[in-house]
């Protein structure tokens, strides 16, 4: 999403000769080249670009379910949404949400991965019990934490000795959600950090050996510096994948909003107008109200990616 | 590479191309299945939200009713219970795609523009096959009522009951003669047994479990005590909140109580409840579906109505009902086959009441069968004290006032609240309701003739 | 204790530094906490449902019991949503394959008109999902009558704007004078792209397919919405929906959630190698 400047930047200076070869061809190209694209563009457009473009129609209007009877009421859908507290507490909760989980999960899945990447023996072993998790379907991940939070049969409360409400008391409940995703998430983030680790060369640690860094100077020097791009990228999905939560916060408190309406995230929020109200028309205002969000979190990446580039050269 | 190599990658190849294959087939299958099964004289199409126990008693009748109506060919399709259960079925109505029988919740009825997306049932129709107004509860025929013209076919009640261990209770001393629960008619009684019951409660177990933090529950407890306190919520012509603060008060206050008195456990709020039933626990609220559960696990255990601790008993009630999704060419054979498989099945609910639901047909209540079915017997009188939620498009089982109100409720029960703030707030919210118009047909409460 | 063990192990004594013992220490705990809610859904699975949620909570069973696992198979849903998964992965992996090995190749190697703007386009796809936009696409597919179908569930996956992209990188650093020499000697670009290209791309095209199987098998939110009927819904779906509103039933519910999870472990066990270079490749292309 990104990168397109970083790979055409370095690109052409080896490619103008190649590409002449194309550029002779062009008409032939041209076709070809359309229909290279055309079957993912046809799908990209139905499902992808119509609904973008239909749901900032249906914003507009004061739609139902059912699809028939649509007012066109201007900008009313957009101004109860900005007025309505249920809309802000639920994007609270999601950023919430964010803000706990992603310095966990990136700090977490650092660490799994030094430990896996420094044990010299069993390397598949670690692999395989960190990233286990990551293969289960979210509900089923969000069931057995469920289990494993109930109050009077659970082995949290049971194994630390304690009785937290963990799923009953709003100011736990949003914890309980975020530990669930550590666990089950970390394990992504853990194989990329360990795929980066295996790719820092061996001499840049020889070398410094030689100088006589010792282990903390080679993690600060070497180590950390040559991560820094891999945690911008593990940053940056996990930023989009927790801004848009929802099946373990959904199935964990059973489909309902939390104790005291604490856990219901920005998605839950969205779903609850367009299928439980009907208010199509305003489930697509709040849901565009969600997309030029996402793409600002994204764009603004981008933007700190160009700008670091261009202060690096 | 040798032949072996070789081999083994040509057959994981023809392994994977089969599978992927196989994969599109099926998926192109899945689609059109449907329509090719359709010889049998008459086809009623009928969409239920039944799962579970229930799904299985309904399975039962419709085997029945097969064998007696060999004639008519029922294509039942389950689909989840819930919020996507009504949008399907709105959207089905509004495009055309009905079936020709559905199940709803009568409370939902109000709410799904009777004569838009529902259609009137033909009573004359329904008397052919036996099923009379006279067979039902007036209050709940009431309800099903919109506009003068029946929209909902009464199938059961299902109510909030309390549940009791009759063990743990015996040994406190709280068993009648005929072993059952001794009969509670103030709020003071009330603690008082729960007093009793603590002492007599294992360790580690919560006195009583009424699902604290849980919005639905909450709600139709709530919903309850203030029947009993004879609140009301708008005036007939839905136009003015009538909705008592006051007495809602005392109702929160009630339900706080059990917490601050250390008789309910909120770490044990929501489902938790029921386990610490099953592992002895002496009380616990829970809807009549628990039944087969709790009955399931072999525990000696009885149910009655929510207590009557404001004097008048009334315990929250709901219905599920039959319904006629909206057809543009509504009549013909599959409509009368609709009338009769929802007769049927109304009159043959013996069977549906061991999901522990009390079956809407009375003359069914009176058989010496459902006499025999415990702990049926002990609550069937609740269908005559019910407290239902009003009468208006937003109301109905899961619907957008128990959204809304619900949590205020909470609220306070978890004491995050206080229970003037708390009622205050619920009579805002009513009123915010009030003026909200019904987005499926543009219409207030008051503009949507709702009043039967 | 420490200073012990390695006298203990005189021979090993060189693989097993201080340093390695610690850490060994250290990532088997880890571990243990890692594994040990699966150990206890396994646990929970084969106790009676009375058993399952006595208090205080033990974690063998007292009785050794498989009634939850065979109760769950004899309902037969759970069998059912285990073929739905696997058609519907299937396709998604196949479609998405397929389509998205060609618009990255068109994108990264072909010249026509409006290439920059619609990649453009595409990009601005990877910001959409059906969590961002589930309503509005939705109605899109109910206008569609493809509500409740598997086509229904199957097709708005195949669109990842992020497997073109990823692909569109891999085909931009595959050298060029490997087409050209086919491209002079007269070859379309359909047979450079089956015969050169393609080949060349295995490994990154097994990183996507694994990628995309594995997403799809375990989505949740959009079959969620577009099915409503039991006997169509995928594992995933029909064990949040179906099974949870069977009341209080842990053991069931523990024992569908492992025969759920089982598939994509076994074949993780097998091939791990792949997976770990798939997920991890289709991760770092994003870089």
């Amino acid at each position: 999403m990104t990168a397109t400047g970083a790979g055409t930047v370095v690109r052409p200076v080896r490619a103008t000769t190649a590409a002449d070869g194309a550029i002779v061809r062009r008409g032939q190209g041209l076709q070809h080249g359309g229909w290279f694209v055309a079957p993912f563009l046809a799908l990209f457009a139905l499902f992808v670009i119509w609904p973008l473009l239909r749901g900032l129609y249906l914003s507009f209007t004061d739609a139902n379910i059912s699809g028939d009877g649509a007012r066109f009421i201007g900008l009313g859908n957009y101004r109860e949404a900005l007025k309505d507290p249920l809309m802000w507490d639920s994007l609270g909760h999601s950023a919430y949400f964010t803000l706990l989980v992603v310095p966990c999960i990136t700090v977490l899945a650092f660490l799994l991965a030094m430990l896996a990447h420094h044990i010299e023996h069993g390397t598949w072993l670690w692999r395989l019990c960190f990233f286990l998790p990551f293969l289960l379907p979210s509900t089923v991940a969000a069931n057995l934490w469920q289990w494993l939070f109930n109050p009077g049969t659970g082995m949290v409360n049971h194994v630390f000795g304690i009785g937290t409400p963990w799923l009953t008391d709003k100011s736990y409940a949003m914890l309980a959600i975020v530990i669930t995703t550590l666990w089950w998430t970390a394990g992504f983030s853990f194989l990329l950090y360990l795929a980066a680790l295996q790719g820092i060369p061996a001499h840049l640690y020889e070398a410094a050996e030689l100088d006589g860094a010792n282990a903390w100077h080679r993690m600060v020097h070497i180590t950390l510096p040559m991560l820094r791009n891999i945690t911008g990228l593990v940053l940056a999905l996990q930023i989009l994948a927790s801004l848009q939560v929802f099946d373990q916060a959904v199935v964990i408190q059973d489909f309902g909003p939390g104790p005291e309406e604490s856990t219901r995230t920005f998605v839950q929020y969205t779903l609850e107008q367009g299928f439980t109200s009907y208010r199509v028309g305003y489930a697509s205002a709040v849901s565009i109200i969600f997309f030029v969000l996402i793409a600002a979190v994204a764009l603004a990446r981008m933007w700190l990616l160009r700008n670091r580039e261009e202060g690096g050269r | 590479m040798g032949r072996p190599g070789l081999n083994r990658r040509h057959f994981l190849a023809a392994a994977g191309g089969l599978t992927v294959a196989g994969s599109f087939g099926f998926a192109a299958l899945g689609t059109g299945a449907d329509a090719l099964a359709s010889d049998a004289g008459t086809r009623v199409r009928y969409w239920n939200l039944f799962s579970g126990g229930d799904g299985y008693n309904m399975i039962a009748m419709l085997d029945a009713f097969r064998e007696d109506n060999p004639g008519i060919d029922v294509k039942d399709s389950t689909l989840q219970w819930g919020s996507p259960f009504y949008t399907k079925l709105a959207m089905a109505a509004a495009g055309n795609r009905a079936p020709d029988l559905g199940v709803m919740h009568l409370g939902r009825v109000t709410g799904f523009s009777p004569g838009r997306l529902l259609d009137p049932w033909d009573v004359g129709l329904l008397a052919e096959y036996g099923v009379r107004e006279e067979d039902f509860n007036p209050e709940l025929w009431k309800r099903a009522v919109v506009d003068g013209k029946l929209y909902a076919l009464p199938l059961d009640i299902h109510v909030q009951l309390c549940f009791y261990r009759k063990d743990v209770l015996g040994k406190a001393g709280l068993l009648d003669a005929d072993g059952r629960m001794v009969p509670v008619t103030s709020a003071d009684e009330w603690f008082d047994v729960l007093k009793e019951a603590k002492k007599a409660t294992g360790k580690g177990l919560q006195t009583i479990g009424l699902w604290v933090n849980d919005q639905n529950f909450q709600w139709w407890f709530f919903v309850a005590f203030y029947t009993q306190l004879g609140g009301t919520w708008f005036d007939d012509t839905r136009t003015e909140v009538t909705f008592d603060t006051d007495k809602a008060v005392q109702v929160l206050e009630f339900l706080r109580r059990h917490i601050t008195d250390g008789y309910a456990d909120p770490g044990f709020g929501g489902g938790a409840g029921a386990e610490q039933f099953v592992n002895g626990a002496p009380f616990v609220w829970e809807g009549n579906w628990s039944v087969p559960v709790f009955s399931g696990a072999e525990l000696d255990y009885g149910a009655t109505p929510l207590p009557a601790v404001f004097g008048k008993p009334a315990t929250h009630a709901e219905s599920h009902s039959f319904v006629l999704p909206h057809q543009a060419d509504r009549g013909g054979a599959a409509n009368e086959g609709a009338h009769r498989l929802a007769a049927y099945v109304v009159q043959h609910a013996r069977q549906w009441a061991g999901g522990g639901h009390i079956p809407a047909h009375t003359p069914t209540l009176s058989t010496a069968a459902y006499r025999e079915l415990e702990p049926q017997n002990e609550y069937v009188t609740a269908m005559d004290h019910q407290a239902t939620e009003p009468k208006v498009w937003f109301a109905g089982s899961t619907g957008i006032l128990a959204q809304r109100v619900g949590p205020i409720v909470v609220s306070s029960t978890m004491g995050s609240a206080g229970p003037e703030t708390a009622a205050r707030r619920m009579r805002s919210t009513l009123t915010e309701l009030l003026a909200t118009k019904n987005p499926m047909d543009g219409r207030t409460a008051a503009e949507g003739g709702a009043v039967a | 204790m420490t200073t012990t063990a390695p006298q203990v192990r005189v021979e090993p004594r060189r693989n097993w530094p201080p340093s390695q013992i610690v850490l060994t220490l250290v990532g088997t705990a880890v571990s243990v906490v890692f594994l040990a809610p699966l150990a206890w859904a396994l646990f929970t699975s084969l106790k009676s449902e009375t058993e399952a949620v006595e208090v205080p909570p033990h974690w063998l069973p007292k009785e050794w019991t498989g009634q939850a696992w065979s109760a769950v198979v004899e309902s037969g849903n759970l069998t059912d949503w285990l073929v739905n998964s696997l058609v519907v992965s299937v396709c998604v992996t196949a479609v998405v394959l397929v389509v998205s090995a060609l618009a990255g190749y068109g994108f990264a190697r072909t010249e026509f008109r409006g290439r920059g703007a619609l990649m453009g386009v595409v990009m601005t796809g990877l910001m959409i999902s059906p969590a961002v936009l589930g309503v509005p696409l939705f109605t899109t597919v109910q206008q569609m009558g493809m509500v409740d179908t598997y086509w229904g569930m199957i097709l708005p996956q195949c669109a990842p704007a992020a497997m073109v992209y990823i692909l569109y990188k891999f085909f931009q650093g595959v050298p060029r004078e490997l087409e050209e020499a086919a491209l002079i000697d007269g070859a379309g670009r359909w047979r450079v792209f089956f015969t050169i290209i393609l080949p060349l791309s295995r490994p990154s095209l097994a990183a996507v397919g694994i990628f995309t199987f594995i997403s799809s098998w375990n989505n949740f939110l959009w079959p969620y919405m577009v099915t409503n009927n039991p006997d169509l819904m995928t594992m995933p779906n029909g064990i949040a929906t179906v099974m949870n509103s069977y009341g209080i039933q842990w053991a069931q519910l523990m024992a569908g959630g492992l025969m759920a999870g089982l598939p994509l472990i076994v074949v993780f066990v097998f091939f791990q190698r792949q997976i770990v270079a798939g997920v991890a490749h289709t991760g770092l292309a994003g870089q």
